[in-house]
This record gives structure tokens, C-alpha cells and sequence, in this order.
């Protein structure tokens, strides 16, 4: 696959605050592309310099072959969805949807038939002729991925775009992102808090004080660094002989017995091995909150 | 190149549909013509009347002469002052740094001198609205009350009122480009909306100023347009005066109520005039160009993250 986004050795740094600090990624076509860490990582000012808004003090951004440097070429492919809302909040959602069109160089027959796009799967049609500032949180940042994906650009990049929505409001962003992935090869580099978000990326950079602590599919950094679990509900009490013997930590309550394994092979290994022992089981891989503690220390919970 | 011409025009119509969609800061730049006319009601028609008889003494004049001559002058300080505390407040630069806007358009394929340029046409054009919404009040009343206007004035009103506009609209730009917060923003719209009807003379007659202030307004361009509005407006209506006065009497009336003036006791034609104003619009125009190229990159690296990410 051919790389979108490419970064080498990049690094930004504010006085002695190293926001960025030598990092290097690709984002390839059509990828969903994750960048996990807490406030103050570096998450935000990486997409800030990949997109214009800031300059780098070293390295090579390049975007769909072309160094950041010429942004102004690179910047008809990009849909950007800022952490706050950039729209004008006394103009209606139509007029800051239109005015943005315009400034990609869209036909008006263009622009509507892009909107309609949006407006049937997100539901716009009753909200497209209010004010912005009339809108609810969620209506907003709905308008705010329509305008960074108004003129269809080939690379989305959303920093935090569903922080405040609620759950329907968030299937619905996502399925019509996955909707233009699908059919449009879109690429999506995506900043988030969200778990369940990450684990859906085709690829995961975990972030910690300007630095790649990590980086892998999500299934590659479960197996690397989160243990896996294997649940127990009806077993033979003999069983918690044998896990003293066998050293393995376990802990136990009324409703099962949880069973911690530093990988499947040794997780599927022991119910191999006492399946006579076992009625009712499952195997559960650990969590990208895991991978997060073992690589940074840090609860991502805590910086929501 | 013709993109960028039609993102120029929809950026335009853009700032201009913002500016009229939000009632604070069309309010805020209505402020200087709402107190001169309360001003003018409240006691400003009744001094200016008092004032022209107390010249005349025993001469009699028709009570149409006079008041075509105080609404005259009430709206030539309408216009003077509105041309440059509109352009002031009608500026969309700085709403869009306050509500991040800029950086929209900086992920936006538009060139920076497209956007600073739309910036400029778009407060000079809602300067302009207003004004012209402004002027045919004034019109209207004078018809009314006493209609004394050449055709001839008419036009150098206009011209007025677009010299003045640009020249007010390029130096609120090159502020704004040196203001980042809401708060700066309305101060200065407030000093100025309070400030500049002194300075210009349009709460008072300069001649009524002390020698001192007299010279410092010679030194502001405003001076000299409030001046030229107040030759338009009031030439015709002086000029009928003069079927029933004495040309002594005109004269002083004319002195008093800044139709003539003299800038460090020199007395400037209308050309002349006209001219210190276009050489200031030059100016002014070239120290924003330079900002603009200047300010460029600049910007790009005051955008800390931490500002973006509320």
C-alpha cells in the first residue's frame, strides 16, 4: 500500500517543552490510523504541523508525496476536524458549510450534491438552516466533520472528534467514515481518548511526552503488552491446586475465577490442558487500557 | 487565478454576512451616530440654533434655512464619524482570531493576501451599507426640513464617504493585526466609537477648541474629512443665508460651524483636502501590505497548541 503520510525524525519543541520529540510514522491509503496518549503528548501539535498551523523545528512531513513544506498544495486533499469548533457560530450551518466549500474551489451543483451526501446519513436536513451557536454539542461537531469532509478529501484528520457525543451521535460519525474508507479509499488519522475507538484502528502510535512509546496493529500491542484472561465459571475446585503449583496468578470471586496469562499460547495452553477440569470458560485478550499502563505507567482513564 | 478571484468574493460575502448577522457588533457601530443624534435632540440643534442667531442678531432668517443648516451638520458628523468607527467595528480579523476562525482558514487551500484582502473589501463595503443607509436618512430629513444640496455636493459626498471609509477601514486592519483577545477588541472599539467624534469635531466645531487641539486635529486626516463633509452639506444652504445676510455674517456662521478652516493658519482648498486624504489611504495601504507580508509566517508559530485545544 502507498504511504499517505510519512514522518521522519520530526521534532517540535516550545522553550524546554519537548512537544514533539523525534518521532517518525507512516500512514498508508485507506488506513485508520490511531494516536493514543494523554493531554500533552505531542497528539495535537504533530497533526498541527502536518497540517500548516504550526512549524517544525526538524524533520520531513511528507503528504501524499509532497513535503509540508508546499502546504498549500497539499492541503486540497485534507479534511481537518480541530479539537474546538472553528465554524462561525452567527452564520447557519448552510452558509459555513457553503463558504468553506467555495474556498476548495467547488461548484455550487458540486457543493449540494455533497451535501446531500452528508446531510442524508447524518441527518442534517432540520438543522441545516439554524444558526451554528443554536446547535447542541453534538449537532456541532457533526457540522464539524461535514466541513472537513465537504470537499472529499483523500486524508481526515480528527483530533478528538467525538469527545462530547453521545453514543448514537458517534456510530453515526463512524459509520459514515467507514462508509468513505470504504468507498473512497479515505484515510483517517484520528486522536483519541477513546478505547473503544482506538481498538478499531487499522494501526495504533501510543504517544508519551513528545515520544513513540509504542506502535503496532492493536492486536500486536495486546499481545505484546497487556496480559490475556481466561474467565472461569464452572470448574473443579482441584483446579485452584493446580494454579498454586503452576504459579499462575488468579484471583477469585463468586461469579468466576479470572486467570492472568502474559500471552495466549500460555492461556490456551492451560485450558488445553485441563479442559476435563473446566464446564464453562472464556478467553478474553487484554485491553488497549492495559497497553496503555504497561507502556506509559499512566491511566488513560484519569485524563478524561 | 480566477479561483482565488471567486474565494475572494465568497470570503467577502462571507465577512459582510457575518458582521450583519451579529447584532453586538452592528450595535457596538452604531454607537457614534446613535449619541450624535440623541445629542443632536436632547440640546446640539437647539446650541447650533441659538449660536446662529446670536451671530444675526437683528437679521431675520426663515426657520427652513436654519434647520436645513443644523441637520446639515448633524449629518455631515454622522457620516465623518461613522466612516471610521464602523470600519472600525465591522472588522471580521478579529473575530475570527478570537473564535479561531484563522486557523480554518489556514488549513484551507486560500492564499493569506486573499483572506486579508477579503478582510479589508468586506469592512469597507458593511462601512459602506451603513453610511449609504445613513446618508439616505439624512437625506430624507433635509428634504424635508430644507434641502440646499447641489447634485455636484452629492457626489463629493459620496467621494467623501468612500475615502474615508478605506481610510478607516485600512488603519482598523493594521490594528487588528496587533490584537489577539476579545478584550482589546472592545476597547479599542469603544475608545474609539467615544474618541474620534472629539477629535474630529464632530460633537463640537474644531473652531471651538483651544489653540493647542486645534493644531493637533490639523495633524489628523479625520480633520480634514469631517471638514470636507461639513463643505458639502453646508456650502448650499450658506449660500442661500447670503440672499438675506451679509457676506461678514455668512463668513463667521461658516467659521464657526468648521466649514472653513484653517490648518495651522493656512486655509486648504477642497483638492487639497482630498488630497492629504488619499495620500493617508496610500499610506495606509502600504504599512498593511507590509504587515500582511510580515505577519505571514509570524503567525503561523504564535499558534501554540495550547491555544487550539481549549
Amino acid at each position: 500500500m502507498d504511504n499517505v503520510i510519512e514522518i521522519n525524525n520530526l521534532k517540535k519543541y516550545f522553550g524546554d517543552v519537548k512537544a514533539v520529540d523525534d518521532i517518525s510514522f507512516t500512514v498508508k491509503k485507506g488506513e485508520l490510523f490511531a494516536f493514543l496518549g494523554l493531554n500533552g503528548a505531542g497528539k495535537s501539535t504533530t497533526i498541527n504541523i502536518i497540517c500548516g498551523v504550526l512549524k517544525k523545528d526538524s524533520g520531513h512531513c511528507f503528504i501524499n508525496n509532497q513535503s509540508i513544506e508546499e502546504i498549500k498544495n497539499i492541503l486540497p486533499d485534507l479534511g481537518i476536524v480541530f479539537q474546538s469548533s472553528v465554524l462561525d457560530k452567527k452564520l447557519t450551518v448552510y452558509d459555513n458549510l457553503f463558504f468553506r466549500a467555495m474556498l476548495y474551489g467547488l461548484k455550487k451543483d458540486e457543493f449540494h450534491r455533497n451535501l446531500k451526501f452528508f446531510s442524508d446519513r447524518l441527518n442534517l436536513k432540520d438543522i441545516m438552516l439554524k444558526p451554528f451557536e443554536k446547535l447542541s454539542g453534538g449537532q456541532k461537531r457533526k457540522i464539524d466533520i461535514v466541513r472537513a469532509l465537504i470537499h472529499k478529501p483523500d486524508i481526515l484528520i480528527l483530533d478528538e472528534p467525538t469527545t462530547g457525543l453521545d453514543p448514537q451521535t458517534r456510530v453515526a460519525v463512524w459509520k459514515l467514515i467507514d462508509e468513505l474508507r470504504a468507498k473512497e479509499g479515505l484515510s483517517v488519522l484520528l486522536t483519541t481518548h477513546y478505547m473503544e475507538e482506538a481498538v478499531e484502528a487499522d494501526y495504533v502510535v501510543i504517544m508519551d511526552g513528545g515520544k513513540i512509546a509504542a506502535k503496532g496493529t492493536p492486536v500486536d500491542l495486546k499481545n505484546r503488552y497487556a496480559k490475556d484472561y481466561v474467565y472461569l465459571y464452572e470448574y473443579d475446585n482441584s483446579l485452584l491446586d493446580r494454579l498454586k503449583r503452576a504459579n499462575i496468578q488468579f484471583e477469585k470471586n463468586k461469579k468466576y475465577l479470572k486467570l492472568s496469562f502474559n500471552d495466549i499460547q500460555s492461556a490456551k495452553s492451560f485450558v488445553l490442558d485441563n479442559y476435563r477440569s473446566i464446564n464453562d470458560m472464556e478467553i478474553i485478550k487484554g485491553r488497549m487500557d492495559d497497553v496503555f499502563l504497561n507502556i506509559t505507567g499512566k491511566n488513560l482513564k484519569e485524563s478524561l | 487565478m480566477k479561483t482565488e478571484f471567486l474565494k475572494l468574493i465568497f470570503l467577502t460575502q462571507r465577512n459582510i454576512k457575518l458582521y450583519f448577522k451579529n447584532k453586538f457588533t452592528f450595535f457596538v457601530s452604531l454607537i457614534t451616530p446613535l449619541i450624535l443624534l440623541l445629542l443632536f435632540i436632547t440640546f446640539l440643534k437647539s446650541t447650533y440654533e441659538n449660536t446662529i442667531l446670536n451671530i444675526i442678531g437683528d437679521f431675520k432668517l426663515d426657520n427652513k434655512i436654519i434647520n436645513a443648516f443644523t441637520g446639515g451638520w448633524l449629518f455631515s458628523s454622522v457620516l465623518s464619524t461613522s466612516c471610521i468607527t464602523v470600519s472600525f467595528c465591522s472588522g471580521m480579523m478579529i473575530y475570527d482570531k478570537i473564535n479561531k476562525s484563522d486557523i480554518d482558514f489556514m488549513v484551507s487551500p486560500v492564499n493569506n493576501m486573499t483572506i486579508k484582502v477579503a478582510y479589508v473589501i468586506a469592512n469597507l463595503l458593511s462601512t459602506l451599507i451603513i453610511c449609504a443607509v445613513l446618508l439616505t436618512i439624512g437625506l430624507i430629513y433635509l428634504s424635508i426640513v430644507g434641502f440646499y444640496l447641489s447634485f455636484a455636493d452629492l457626489l463629493l459626498i459620496l467621494l467623501n464617504i468612500i475615502l474615508t471609509s478605506l481610510f478607516g477601514t485600512l488603519i482598523a486592519n493594521i490594528v487588528w493585526c496587533f490584537v489577539n483577545s476579545e478584550g482589546g477588541m472592545s476597547g479599542i472599539c469603544t475608545l474609539i466609537s467615544a474618541m474620534y467624534g472629539f477629535i474630529c469635531g464632530a460633537y463640537m466645531p474644531i473652531n471651538v477648541m483651544g489653540n493647542t487641539m486645534k493644531n493637533v486635529t490639523a495633524f489628523l486626516p479625520g480633520t480634514y474629512s469631517t471638514v470636507l463633509f461639513r463643505k458639502f452639506f453646508l456650502t448650499g444652504v450658506l449660500d442661500e443665508m447670503a440672499n438675506y445676510l451679509p457676506q461678514e455674517m455668512t463668513d463667521i456662521i461658516a467659521e464657526n460651524f468648521d466649514v472653513s478652516f484653517t490648518a495651522l493658519n493656512n486655509e486648504l482648498s477642497v483638492g487639497l483636502m482630498f488630497l492629504i486624504i488619499f495620500s493617508c489611504v496610500a499610506v495606509a495601504f502600504v504599512i498593511l501590505l507590509q504587515i500582511s507580508i510580515l505577519n505571514k509566517n509570524k503567525h503561523i508559530e504564535k499558534s501554540k497548541p495550547v491555544e487550539l485545544n481549549k
